[in-house]
């Protein structure tokens, strides 16, 4: 008996062997740790979804997020307006979808744009050390010296408000942290013996840092990409809560919030600002969710 | 260790001239220059040209900007820092009414969240994958998860609007009020605060705890046969909250950007709440002293931070990158 089942598991073996499925092994294993990790398995879920309901917006309201309606202001969650209407009668729940869109779309779309920023910085300077390091490096920590919304705030003042003056300044201030981290593990990977065998093949620097090293660094990177997009998020929404984000004209989750800075919207009417608000903490704690899981699936030294 | 503080200062030193250039230049690129700022829209479109040009001269604007930097640079090193656009006020005027309420919010949220955080942590750490555990793990990450400003809109609403038991907002002054009066008006915006910043001092709090649990001279006092709770008070504790003590210096920028949307929300009369107002009034030399203070801050805490951890753990290597 045992001996027959044994020969079934080598006959698998050979077969998976056969069919190079060993491979992929080492990615399933992430995979699956991943999907055993129950929060960022929800987190992805929930995720997902109020991602496809931002795309999908037109399809599941009926009602246009800019469009005015003066009959029907300030009316409680209903079943035709389940978040309730604002102050000049827009649908609630249409803009919390529409402003899904925006928000979303600043939040990953920078985390995104300053990781390959700060990675094509990193891995080159990182491999390369020299000048171009010390200089990357000062002015990371230029960046740095400041207090994060601080320094946002200070340079919307300067640039003035807009949805790409926002994502500029977002990327400009997100780019050090993960330039630090792509170096980081750039100047651990740079003494591996396969880069001095790849060195003494005389392959291009370029080709060894972007092409072999890089993907040795990754999963670090790509658990930062969650929490700064998470981060972002918060950002956006925080500055324009105080009216100083995306110019008001656009829904974004954290300008249908702004209305909340006024105490009779805040006493009077909960739903302008409180699904709102429930439908931010609840994406970024999905984000945070998912960040979790995939650093416990891809950094074995993270574990407890 | 004295070659290494004069290491650390001949980086601070330089690092700070260098951001006070940009942010000068910074500002310099904006649209519109303080002349422009001070004329209101009505006036606008009667005033002249020349007039104008009086004006700058008057400020001296029509001399080259490196000359500008120049006076504004010694003045500020002089402790002149200059006045607001708004109302003319001097700015070091402006910056003694309201540092002192923002240290007064942080230091309250910063004693809170730390002693929250810690011990939250340790009990995190000792009860180990436990439902205490996990339940603290998450309820962390919901709390770096919900915007400050909704969590603390929802405690004005709560405790404020809805129960009457606190004031909505603002602060009371020093002078005609007794400290009990002014009690009240703290505890919102300081918990809610302190409440957002636990979550990162319990992280540390319970891996700088395991860290050290997992030494062998808690293994030692263990197979003395101590109790438990010595061993995990006197031993572990003690250790392993050093660090964390020196992290919370890490985590005032957080301070500083939290206090800053929760000043904002609570009409706390701070130095956050000042310069988001200057930032929308396009209050060019406010927003730049406060800036270049936030700078010093942050900057000064790190020198203190690296000399601290340095002196803590003979370790780390000094002078080497």
């Amino acid at each position: 008996m045992a001996k027959s089942s044994l020969d079934k598991k080598f006959d698998q073996i050979r077969k998976r062997e056969e069919e190079k499925t060993f491979s992929t092994k080492k990615r399933s294993r992430i995979v699956n740790k991943f999907l055993n990790n129950r929060l960022a398995v929800l987190g992805l879920i929930i995720f997902t979804i109020i991602i496809l309901a931002s795309i999908f917006a037109p399809l599941l309201s009926p009602y246009d997020p800019m469009r005015v309606d003066l009959r029907s202001m300030r009316q409680p969650p209903s079943l035709d307006h389940w978040f309730g209407t604002d102050s000049t009668g827009r649908d609630v729940f249409t803009r919390v979808l529409f402003g899904g869109r925006v928000s979303i779309f600043i939040g990953l779309g920078s985390a995104i744009l300053s990781a390959v920023v700060g990675i094509a910085v990193g891995c080159y300077a990182g491999y390369k050390g020299g000048w171009i390091d010390v200089i990357a490096l000062r002015i990371s920590e230029i960046f740095m010296s400041f207090p994060q919304i601080i320094l946002v705030l200070l340079l919307v003042s300067i640039t003035g408000q807009s949805l790409f003056n926002l994502m500029a300044i977002f990327i400009l201030t997100g780019w050090g942290g993960m330039y630090r981290l792509a170096r980081a593990r750039m100047l651990s990977l740079r003494e591996e013996e396969y880069v001095q065998a790849l060195r003494s093949f005389g392959l291009s620097t370029f080709t060894i840092c972007y092409k072999h090293m890089l993907p040795n660094a990754l999963s670090p990177i790509m658990v930062n990409i969650t929490l700064s997009t998470a981060m972002f998020i918060l950002t956006e929404a925080g500055l324009s809560f105080l009216g100083l984000g995306v110019p008001l004209n656009i829904p974004t989750w954290g300008n249908i919030l702004n209305v909340a800075q006024d105490i009779l919207i805040l006493q009077n009417y909960w739903w302008m600002w409180g699904p709102v608000g429930i439908v931010i903490s609840v994406f970024v704690l999905c984000v945070n969710f998912i960040g979790d899981g995939l650093r416990d699936s891809t950094d074995p030294s993270q574990q407890g | 260790m004295t070659t290494y503080i004069i290491q650390r200062l001949f980086i601070f030193f330089p690092m700070l001239l260098v951001i006070s250039f940009l942010v000068y230049s910074g500002l310099e690129l904006s649209p519109g220059d303080a002349v422009s700022h001070m004329i209101s829209p009505e006036l606008a479109s009667t005033i002249t040209a020349e007039q104008l040009d009086a004006m700058r001269e008057a400020y001296g604007l029509n001399q080259s900007f490196l000359t500008r930097y120049w006076i504004w640079l010694t003045s500020m090193v002089q402790g002149d820092m200059g006045y607001s656009m708004a109302g003319g006020v001097a700015i070091s005027e402006i910056m003694v009414k309201t540092v002192p309420a923002t240290l007064e919010l942080s230091m309250v949220a910063l004693f809170f969240s730390t002693i929250l955080g810690c011990s939250l942590g340790v009990i995190s750490a000792l009860k180990r994958g436990s439902g205490t555990d996990n339940s603290l793990t998450v309820a962390g990450m919901a709390g770096v998860s919900i915007p400050e400003f909704f969590f603390g809109l929802v405690a004005i609403l709560l405790f404020a609007i809805e129960l009457k038991w606190l004031p909505v907002g603002g602060r009371l002054l020093p002078h005609y009020e007794t400290l009990w009066d002014r009690i009240p008006n703290i505890v919102l915006p300081s918990l809610v605060l302190a409440l957002m910043m636990t979550a990162g001092a319990m992280r540390y709090a319970r891996s700088s705890m395991l860290d050290v649990l997992a030494r062998e001279f808690i293994t030692t006092a263990r197979s003395k046969g101590m109790p438990e709770w010595r061993v995990n008070i006197l031993h572990g504790f003690r250790v392993a909250l050093t660090p964390v003590v020196v992290l919370i210096g890490f985590r005032l920028p957080l301070l500083i950007g939290g206090s800053t949307i929760i000043e904002q929300v609570y009409q706390w009369p701070g130095i956050g709440s000042m310069f988001i107002r200057s930032v929308r009034a396009s209050d060019y030399p406010l927003v730049m002293t406060i800036s270049l203070m936030y700078v010093f801050v942050v900057l000064t805490a790190s020198l203190i931070i690296d000399v601290l951890t340095a002196l803590i753990d003979p370790r780390v290597r000094l002078g080497k990158e």
